[in-house]
């Protein structure tokens, strides 16, 4: 057949475009090294097979990935995105609101299941903004802030990308793609972004180079994702030492001097700008503290005191808040590594905020058969049971 | 679509079932073919389906009157008409907002103040490869070098051929159509290799270009109010050379992979660049399919080397800086393109001044070492997105950081190293020779191996189904 060859060409005479100036290209020649490929192929088949399958193993057997926890993305929030458009209620806010909220039980108590648009490590104000500029929504827009992620000085963090490709996610190609990796990560453990080669390879590094963001100060894996962008943590982190350890020693991230009062006013600023456009369309929006651990809450109320942040936003918004601070409810719960609640201890603050915010909003009203108010027991007693 | 992506496997398999089911003809086949051409294309933004019919329809029609005109001044107005349509739709959609940037800058040092209205302008992806496709075609028939296509299909087909569509290699008409006029039917062999070509493109594009190779440029070339010193620069920069060539030549190999599969020979569009010794070496090597389409439209229309010195060397010299803005519609890729063809005029005065040498082993080796470093300087305006970027990591390179900040982490930085020496040691060792040949030379046992391990590191590393660099060019 014209252009395929059986066996290699010597490299003199395999010419390309750069050999014959100025003419018509002929019909190019590739030649296919004389090799058994069918052998060769068939043997790669069942050793890939065979790899992959003892790869899957390890993941379930020694990493505790499960199948049916599903990477999060930026199509994945884009869907929920787009679907918050139409919701009475959508969340909006960085890591913790995103781990703190189980919506089982929001919907439980309130019949209503919020939609989930926040992002790990992001500005909960430059989504607060999409919102605001978006003049579908007309909803209760929940946002639950990290004081030092939320009045951070410049930049979206990593939500920066899912908002810039907003408009592109509903491609063909991006829709297709992410309906086969969520149908496949169902099905396999070792489908995790955080267990990607290239992710754990450079591991080996605690810190060689000092004065670098190396890969032990980065995030690892601590949380599943489920359905409807269900984040919870990762019960490894509740049980392993070393996990846990890694995670609080990535926060360290957040030490640093003092905010300078004018970035709080900036940031104060523009989110009342924001909220009182959503609600001159109608909408409105409440916000969330959710719990850190005494040792992240100190570093955050080092650097920007509650009455400098907070306080200042809730007076200058004139909106509701509720603070994990002021929940009896959320007092002494369980923060594996400092920064967000394990997996038992969020439905109880969940349990616990939604309680509270059926008080502040009409907009939510506790169903008449709503489950029993939740306390601390119910989550700290499973955790001791659990570690145990 | 991408090749890297989970859509696309099922998409290949859908196209290799039906391109070998007993029950079609040849003639439905091709069909099929343009259809998933089509879809491959809609994938990403269904409405630019449109600018291929419109390039397509236009120069099919612009090839036969051109042949049916009677005088040469017709001949050229349909040439130019062809030229007009498909340049005019890359300038609007990728040069437009440049040229009204730029626009707006001079009229403002003059004193005019003038605010256009925002210019919103999606790029379609992979223009730029089929406008110089489909110009190949219309640009031949006129320069006499081919006839037009024999049927209105087998020209579709070969402008929408999902392998080469989007991001090359760059095909000529003359390449592509004449295997459209019999049956092509791989054997298990053929189809084999083209997947073990594919194997190797997406190794390349998932493994080394986007998981090892881009965060280590990313920490350098993306680091917001801080300042690479010499070290982190040059790490930067190799690493920035591996993840380019991995990136562009993985989806090339993957490319021919693909369509080998199909039955198809599609040329080469890299031969081990970095193992080049001089430029014009390397721009025999880099890109192929691109070079020799500005050396065939560009270079040798605007004179060649047959009016003198003056003349040859702005006629290289318009050549690459059109080149550079073929890749991107930035002063910096200018710039970049601007260097080589910098390098390329040294070369050939050199060669004129010094024609009686010829380097042995050890010149031959620092020859390859010096254009493999000075090729490394221009990836530095190829990558950077500012000039004042640029300047930044230039000023690394050269030391004269006063307060550097350490940027890439340890770990990373032996890994991608370790990658972009492996990378530059196979082109040295290789430059003489080709995959294929090597290939026949290496036992089974061994192939196997290679293989397996390949795939199963794509496996592993799940790519994130990133988009080719190239894609945006």
């Amino acid at each position: 057949m014209r252009g395929l060859r059986e066996g290699a060409l010597p490299a003199g005479l395999r010419q390309t475009a750069a050999n014959r100036p100025g003419q018509a290209q002929p019909v190019p020649t590739r030649d296919i090294p004389s090799r058994p490929w069918v052998r060769i192929g068939t043997f790669v088949f069942f050793a890939v097979t065979l790899l992959t399958a003892a790869w899957e193993w390890n993941a379930r057997a020694n990493l505790g990935l499960r199948a049916g926890d599903i990477d999060d993305s930026p199509q994945a929030w884009a869907e929920q995105r787009r679907l918050a458009d139409a919701a009475p209620v959508a969340i909006v806010g960085d890591s913790r609101i995103l781990f703190d909220t189980d919506l089982d039980r929001f919907q439980q108590l309130t019949g209503i299941r919020p939609i989930q648009t926040a992002i790990v490590g992001t500005n909960a104000r430059a989504l607060l903004e999409t919102y605001a500029n978006d003049p579908n929504f007309h909803g209760l827009l929940i946002l639950g802030l990290a004081d030092l992620s939320y009045f951070r000085p410049k930049g979206v963090g990593i939500g920066g990308p899912y908002l810039k490709n907003f408009s592109k996610a509903d491609k063909p190609s991006q829709l297709t793609g992410m309906w086969i990796d969520r149908w496949l990560q169902r099905h396999l453990a070792f489908m995790d972004s955080d267990y990607r080669l290239s992710q754990w390879a450079p591991r080996f590094d605690h810190g060689m180079r000092a004065k670098t963001y190396g890969p032990y100060e980065n995030v690892w894996k601590i949380s599943e994702v489920f359905d409807g962008r269900q984040y919870f943590m990762w019960d490894r982190i509740e049980t392993d030492p070393y996990l846990q350890g890694h995670a609080r020693h990535a926060w360290n991230v957040f030490k640093g001097p003092p905010l300078p009062p004018f970035i709080a006013r900036n940031v104060v600023a523009r989110s009342a700008e924001a909220v009182r456009r959503i609600r001159a369309r109608g909408g409105d929006v409440i916000f969330i503290r959710p719990p850190s651990a005494p040792e992240l809450r100190s570093i955050e109320d080092k650097r920007l005191p509650r009455s400098l942040g907070w306080d200042q936003l809730l007076a200058t918004a004139k909106a509701k808040g509720i603070h994990a601070d002021d929940l009896p409810q959320a007092q002494n719960l369980v923060i594996p590594e400092w920064s967000h609640l394990s997996r038992k201890c969020a439905t109880v603050f969940t349990d616990a905020y939604v309680r509270r915010l059926s008080e502040l909003t009409p907009r939510l009203k506790l169903r008449t058969d709503a489950p029993p108010p939740l306390s601390r027991a119910d989550c700290v007693q499973q955790n001791i049971a659990s570690a145990n | 679509m991408i090749f890297n992506s989970l859509t696309f496997l099922i998409f290949f398999a859908i196209v290799m079932a039906l391109h070998y089911a007993p029950f079609f003809s040849w003639h439905q086949k091709k069909i099929n073919l343009m259809i998933a051409s089509y879809l491959f294309y809609a994938a990403w933004n269904p409405p630019f389906v449109i600018l291929l019919w419109v390039s397509t329809v236009v120069d099919w029609w612009a090839a036969q009157w051109m042949v049916r005109a009677k005088r040469e001044h017709t001949r050229k107005l349909w040439m130019l008409t062809s030229v007009i349509v498909n340049l005019g739709m890359l300038g609007y959609f990728k040069y437009g907002g440049f040229l009204m940037d730029n626009f707006v800058s001079i009229a403002g040092s003059l004193g005019i103040i003038y605010h256009p209205p925002g210019w919103d302008i999606i790029l379609p992806v992979g223009i730029s490869f089929y406008t110089f496709a489909t110009l190949s075609y219309t640009l031949d028939v006129y320069l006499r070098r081919s006839k037009p296509a024999g049927s209105f299909l087998n020209y579709a087909l070969f402008v929408t051929f999902f392998p080469h569509l989007v991001a090359g290699p760059i095909m000529r008409p003359t390449e592509l159509v004449p295997q459209f006029d019999e049956p092509r039917q791989a054997k298990a062999n053929q189809i084999f290799f083209g997947l073990a070509l594919l194997t190797l493109g997406l190794f390349q594009k998932v493994v080394l270009a986007d998981g090892f190779l881009a965060p280590v440029v990313e920490a350098v070339y993306d680091a917001q109010g801080q300042l690479p010193g010499m070290l982190d620069s040059w790490v930067a920069t190799l690493a920035f050379a591996g993840q380019i060539f991995c990136d562009f030549a993985g989806y090339s190999t993957s490319a021919i992979g693909v369509a080998l599969c199909l039955g198809f020979a599609m040329p080469d569009n890299f031969r081990f660049p970095y193992g080049a010794v001089g430029f014009s070496d390397f721009w025999r090597r880099w890109h192929i399919t691109l070079s020799s389409w500005l050396r065939d439209y560009l270079y040798i229309p605007l004179g060649g080397n047959r009016h003198g010195q003056a003349r040859t060397y702005a006629a290289l010299m318009g050549t690459m800086l059109l080149g550079g803005l073929w890749h991107g519609a930035n002063w910096t890729f200018v710039v970049w393109g601007g260097l080589h063809g910098l390098y390329l005029s040294i070369e050939r005065w050199l060669r004129g001044r010094f024609k009686g040498f010829t380097p042995g082993r050890a010149s031959i080796l620092g020859l390859a070492l010096l254009t493999f470093v000075l090729v490394n300087i221009t990836w530095v305006f190829f990558r950077a997105k500012t000039f004042a970027g640029a300047g930044l990591v230039l000023k690394g390179m050269a030391g004269m950081q006063e307060k550097p900040d350490p940027l890439i982490a340890a770990g990373p930085m032996i890994i991608a190293m370790v990658i972009v020496s492996a990378i530059f040691g196979t082109h040295l060792t290789m430059r003489n020779t080709t995959l294929e040949a090597v290939i026949e030379r290496t036992p089974s046992v061994a192939l196997a191996g290679i293989w397996t391990m390949l795939l199963f590191a794509v496996i592993v590393e799940q790519g994130q189904g990133s988009a080719f660099i190239y894609f945006a060019f």
